[in-house]
């Protein structure tokens, strides 16, 4: 057998595994060990297996992501997400649709802080629905502007998604977390100009307006001054070259517990319950990594991406059409696979065919978590949907899906300019790094 | 972070493994807390005293040894490994179970081969007597701390699938 050949019945084989509820992690060592047996004999595959899990284990590159998630738990029950809506309503009162777009707002900050979608969305509907169902807000409208907002923590640095992308793909952290901040912010302005549109079209969807003075508006923007410090501190330090990742991590969830404990907002029980949070998380997520090297060094041996990105070549595809099908086949997939196992099955296969045809891995990075993103919130299997239909279950899963569809126009409309403006992501690392 | 309650319920084996998993977690816990305080430690002394913690980035690389291989057992134990449920849909609970049952037995060859494996560049860092640069620590000390927490998690693996009914998911995290 021809190792290409041995690479294609291996994915094919992690499918089936991945669809016979094997753990994502699981399917990616048991495929990478047994491939890597079949391409190299015994001896090497159990080298491979030996030294993988240690090097992953005690990488300082990835201790980055236990403490940005022990950052984000500690967020989490510290109560800093209200404050932030709060925040955003008064500054955007006045506004028609003012309190989705408030929402939009509060969640891409305490999703930049928290770094999990479904622990924004989950958050931010506990907090926001209740106001915008007070206000008459349209049920489609409140919960998609939720889904769309929770879903650019991920997104928006720091992202844990991005430092396991860069550990696969060998790209530094704080470049990747340099070249999603203006995406990031600019799939949170067109959500905003989404909800502003649907309330423009459908004025009967928001129809409540909040009058406040231009004082009190002052005065909100004080409010969630803790945000401020941490993101501040975190990510103007790793982009000021003050603080490496980890170091910027470690700041962020020491300041985080400092918040937390000085201002009375977490007690021992949140935090140990916080802690223990990001061990299993954390834990989980090595797991997978784990596997996914496995797996990424089982796909290197079998040159099937080369074969791949060669076939392409080949049949004189051009790079458009095969970007298109890549993000077809993420769009796909997002139905079936959660976010972060996605990347790490996909990367290895998918990266060599989009850097031979001469794309940039960081821009690809970007690319990738945003169609990651559209898959948390896409109909009928989006993850961010079924969560906050299980934070309100008085809510018709078919409002949500019905709410959610205007949201879907702004990713789409993020790729194409990334792809008409590949700057957009690549100009900011290019200032702070060279 | 007290051991479940549903747990404590469950028959003795499946008591003492909630229990084993309850000492990974905490070590886990205390190993993370170190790699955050020595961290921020060495990044204050180095800024303020110009006088950096002496071995600081080798003792992050340890803490995150011991927290990784510890911290695992929980997840294993609770069955939080993230899969892709698309099936439960469809299967009726028997399927459903036996299906569980299958990943919980794939799961434990997996980390079996990766335990297995493990020994050999163990053995290795004793025999090359390896050590830290700053720290000046033999690097098979990690190795045994490693061996230690992925073997723990093997126990807990192997309770859940003996001792623990085949349900989606007994507690999220």
């Amino acid at each position: 057998m021809s190792p290409p050949f041995i690479g294609l019945t291996g994915v094919i084989a992690l499918f089936v595994l991945l669809f016979a509820r094997v753990p994502v992690w699981a399917s990616l060592a048991l495929v990478g060990f047994f491939g890597n047996v079949a391409l190299s004999g015994w001896p090497a595959a159990f080298a491979i297996a030996g030294t993988t899990p240690f090097d992953v284990g005690s990488s300082y590159t990835l201790s980055v992501i236990p403490l940005f998630v022990l950052m984000g738990e500690v967020a989490s029950e510290t109560r800093l997400s209200s404050d932030l809506f709060a925040a955003a309503r008064v500054i955007l009162s006045g506004v028609r649709g003012g309190l989705a777009v408030a929402t939009i707002a509060a969640s891409a900050c305490f999703g930049a802080v928290c770094g999990s979608s479904v622990a924004t969305a989950a958050t931010m509907t506990r907090i926001a629905l209740p106001e915008m169902r007070k206000a008459g807000y349209d049920d489609g409208l409140a919960t998609g502007s939720l889904a769309a907002g929770g879903s650019l923590g991920i997104l928006i640095p720091p992202s844990i998604i991005l430092v396991i992308y860069a550990s696969i793909a060998e790209q530094s952290v704080p470049k990747l977390f340099a070249a999603s901040l203006f995406p990031g912010l600019l799939l949170t302005a067109l959500y905003i100009l989404v909800a502003t549109a649907v309330v423009r079209l459908w004025p009967d969807h928001a129809p409540g307006l909040i009058k406040t003075s231009v004082a009190e508006k002052f005065a909100a923007l004080a409010g969630p001054w803790q945000f401020l410090l941490l993101f501040v501190v975190t990510i103007g330090g790793i982009y000021a070259g003050v603080f490496s990742p980890t170091e910027a991590a470690a700041i962020g969830a020491f300041g985080a517990i400092l918040i937390g404990v000085l201002g009375r907002r977490i007690g021992w029980t949140e935090l140990m319950k916080a802690v223990e949070g990001s061990v299993i998380t954390s834990c989980l997520l090595f797991v997978i990594i784990i596997g996914a090297n496995l797996f990424s060094f089982f796909m290197v041996q079998t040159h099937l991406p080369a074969m791949l990105a060669d076939a392409a070549r080949t049949a004189n595809l051009p790079d458009l059409v095969v970007m298109a099908l890549i993000i077809v086949a993420y769009v796909v997939m997002g139905c079936f696979l959660e976010g972060i196992g996605m990347v790490l099955i996909t990367v290895p296969v998918f990266l060599p065919i989009v850097t031979g045809y001469g794309y940039d891995p960081m821009w690809f990075a970007i690319i990738v978590v945003i169609v990651v993103e559209v898959g948390l919130i896409h109909p009928p299997v989006g993850m961010n949907l079924f969560v906050i239909q299980a934070q309100a279950p008085e809510t018709k899963i078919t409002s949500i899906y019905r709410g959610i569809l205007p949201f879907l126009i702004a990713p789409l409309i993020l790729v194409v300019l990334l792809f008409v403006f590949p700057q957009l992501a690549l100009w900011f690392p290019k200032i702070l790094y060279g | 972070m007290t051991p479940d309650r549903a747990a404590t319920e469950d028959g003795p084996i499946l008591r003492l493994i909630e229990r084993l998993q309850w000492a990974q977690v905490r070590i886990a816990a205390l190993a993370l807390a170190a790699m955050m305080l020595v961290t921020v430690a060495d990044v204050f002394m180095r800024y303020v005293f110009n006088s950096p913690v002496r071995g600081s980035y080798e003792i992050v690389e340890a803490t995150l040894v011991v927290f990784v291989f510890h911290g695992m057992a929980a997840g294993f134990f609770r069955r939080a490994n993230i899969v892709i449920d698309l099936v439960d849909t469809f299967a009726g609970r028997r399927i459903t179970a036996l299906l569980i049952r299958f990943s919980d037995l794939l799961s434990i060859v997996a980390l079996a081969v990766l335990a297995w494996a493990m020994t050999g560049p163990a053995w290795q860092a004793y025999d090359y007597g390896d050590r830290k640069l700053e720290l000046d620590m033999p690097i098979y000390y990690l190795w045994i701390v490693a061996l230690i927490g992925i073997a723990g998690t093997l126990v807990c693996a192997l309770g859940v699938l003996f001792a623990r009914a085949a349900t989606p998911r007994e507690r999220g995290h």
